[in-house]
């Protein structure tokens, strides 16, 4: 009875980490033509957070996102993924973890234009072997969930771009990685079909979902919740508020 | 990723481009169709020589002058083989039954206006129960013509037909070489027999050709060209070759075991065969080889169109990466595409090729067989071509940074 009439009172539980990036490296090249892309990068991402990538061109943001998704292996230093190690993975084993932990969001939305919406939201499925009904269920409830579930049969080609984006997000999630990662995921689509998909993204955020989004558009990276800001090759600021973006940006 | 949904994923691809995978499909579509036609074909002149041959009857022996060796090393060697054999052969060979020499020649034929060049045969009345030539109209040559040195004949149908149109043929006069004959009957039809059509040729008594149109040919007495003979029944023609062959060596005096000292050449029904049946293989390996080319060329084709087919699907190979195929999953997807293409293709070029045998069939004598031999391998080689030029492509998409693939949109 007493419980009942008390306020609830949020009590902070030990979340979990989901990226740790420690002293990573990625070095290009040999010698005069050495590019070093990533420069002793230290990062840390929690479940549930809402995180921007975000840096100038060439700021290592795109080389790091390919290395929180598992495209690339680091020169030198160690990656754990949902608490795996993961930099020193063979080709097949990183297919895998590609394929259950994490979420792919493009900035070209990459559907297959010969496949329906519901199929191309299947393929990650069909790599991780589901078949049958709950493939097509799952497919289906992931659409739905990104509003698109009145499109099912539509190929790529008779949808806008705001719905093919919502349409490879149903996809990104379908197989519930441990991480949305999308890759400006605004950057072909008009300010107004941007405001929707940031929306969603928001709002998948709050359902659980952990994401991360690199970017350069400023307005993306306010709507998130904390701001990893790149600089040559490192992180210059870890955890910058959405507020304090636009200084620096400026800077 | 299991084999189904490799199977279900390539056939999506395929179905997606029609155009491209139709042109993809079409050098192995006609590389088929001409190694099944082609082979069909082979068989189809191979069991029609036999069905040739095998119209003589099985009793049937053939001497020629002079052995193979002799004919193709040397210069028109003197032909030893003369008309006293085969009546020695016919009077002193218990198994033979009837003989028929033979004289060959070929000559203008004329009638009125008409003229046409005949192959011509100067024989004995044996000639017809021996070589199964039936008269339609009128008589063979008889006995009495090749002792009277008759100038008679006895035309084949199409001469006939050349010379006299629908016109009544019997009792009228042909001349040959400015002498005339009398056309005393007209053979049935037979068609070409190994090249020679029998029913362009006029048939006259031996004795007419050697003494009006040929004389004498050979120091030894009047040569022939042919002796062909019956055997009194079947079980006996090898029996029938010893004899005759032991009776022409004491004639011509070959007593010698070497074989390129004898002079003459007995051969069965069932010789002749073989030697039909080793051209006509060869004949059908011939052609079997011309057309498997062009099914390695369809291969290259496919190859080609796979390996501009991985460039043009580089953002897609990419995505597959990136939502969890690996470069096995890439591999598979390709090269079962690259099979079902080249399979697909065998498939449809088998039934081209069967109606092309069809239809030879209906329009020329060639009866070819539908080989299910043949069949089942090209549509086996096809898949393998398919997977052997499949790999090269395959191994390039699967071999594709997804990083660069996903820029690359």
């Amino acid at each position: 009875m007493l419980t009942d009439s008390q306020p609830s009172i949020d009590i902070p539980v030990p979340q979990k980490t989901i990226i740790k990036l420690e002293h990573i490296y990625k070095i290009y090249g040999a010698g005069d033509a050495e590019v070093i892309a990533l420069d002793n990068v230290n990062l840390e991402i929690n479940q549930g957070e809402y995180c921007a990538i975000m840096g100038a061109s060439g700021s290592g943001k795109s080389t790091v996102m390919n290395m929180i998704g598992c495209l690339d292996r680091p020169s030198s230093g160690q990656y754990y993924l949902d608490g795996e190690d993961v930099a020193n993975l063979s080709e097949a084993a990183l297919a895998k973890t590609r394929n259950l932990k994490i979420g792919f969001v493009f900035q070209q939305y990459h559907l297959l234009s010969q496949l329906s919406a519901i199929e191309n939201v299947m393929l990650p499925m069909v790599y991780a072997g589901i078949k049958g009904n709950e493939r097509v269920d799952r497919a289906a409830d992931a659409l739905k969930r990104v509003g698109m579930g009145h499109r099912l049969k539509n190929k790529p080609n008779e949808m806008s771009g705001g719905q093919q984006q919502r349409v490879a997000i149903a996809r990104a999630i379908v197989n519930q990685p441990v991480l949305l990662l999308a890759d400006e995921p605004t950057g072909a689509l008009d300010s107004h079909t941007t405001r929707e998909v940031i929306d969603l993204f928001t709002e998948l955020n709050q359902g659980g979902i952990t994401v991360v989004i690199v970017t350069h558009e400023l307005d993306v990276g306010r709507a998130t919740r904390r701001i990893v800001w790149f600089r040559d090759g490192q992180v210059i600021h870890n955890n910058l508020s959405p507020q304090d973006l636009s200084l620096v940006a400026a800077s | 990723m299991d084999i189904v949904e490799s199977l279900k994923m390539a056939g999506k691809t395929i179905t997606a481009n029609k155009l491209r995978s139709g042109l993809t499909m079409l050098g192995i579509i006609i590389g088929n169709a001409s190694v099944i036609a082609m082979v069909g074909v082979g068989q189809g002149a191979k069991i029609y020589a036999e069905s040739q041959f095998q119209s003589l009857g099985t009793n049937v022996l053939f001497i020629l002058p002079g052995t193979d060796n002799a004919r193709r090393n040397t210069i028109a060697p003197p032909n030893r083989l003369i008309l006293a054999d085969a009546e020695a052969i016919a009077t002193q060979v218990p198994s033979v039954d009837k003989v028929a020499p033979q004289l060959n020649g070929s000559e203008l034929a004329t009638y009125r206006n008409n003229a046409k060049r005949a192959s011509l045969i100067g024989t004995t009345p044996e000639y017809s129960p021996v070589r199964n030539a039936d008269v339609k109209q009128g008589r063979f040559i008889t006995a009495d013509d090749v002792k009277r040195n008759a100038r008679v004949v006895t035309l084949g149908s199409s001469i006939s037909k050349d010379l006299f149109g629908n016109g009544e043929a019997i009792g009228q006069q042909i001349r040959i070489r400015n002498i005339s004959f009398e056309v005393i009957g007209i053979m049935d039809e037979k068609g070409a027999f190994l090249g020679a059509n029998q029913d362009d040729t006029v048939f006259m008594p031996f004795s007419t050709m050697t003494s009006r149109i040929i004389g004498r040919t050979s120091p030894y007495g009047v040569a022939v060209q042919v002796i062909t003979l019956s055997a009194k029944d079947n079980t006996n023609v090898e029996t029938a070759k010893f004899q005759i062959t032991n009776l022409l060596r004491l004639r011509h005096r070959n007593t010698s075991s070497a074989s390129d000292e004898v002079t003459f050449t007995v051969r069965t029904q069932k010789d002749a065969l073989e030697i039909v049946g080793n051209i006509t293989n060869a004949l059908t390996l011939l052609l079997a080889a011309i057309a498997a080319i062009s099914l390695v060329v369809g291969g290259i084709g496919i190859m080609n169109i796979m390996l501009v087919s991985v460039t043009e699907r580089t953002s897609e190979i990419g995505l597959r990466k990136a939502v969890g195929a690996s470069q096995s999953d890439i591999l598979t997807q390709f090269l079962i595409e690259a099979v079902i293409l080249s399979v697909a293709g065998g498939l449809i070029g088998t039934g081209v090729g069967v109606s092309g045998i069809l239809i030879v069939g209906t329009f020329t004598p060639l009866k070819a067989g539908v080989s299910m031999g043949a069949i089942t391998l090209a549509v086996g080689v096809s898949g393998a071509i398919g997977l052997f030029f499949g790999v090269v492509p395959a191994k390039q998409a699967a071999k594709l940074d997804p990083i660069v693939a996903l820029r690359s949109a």
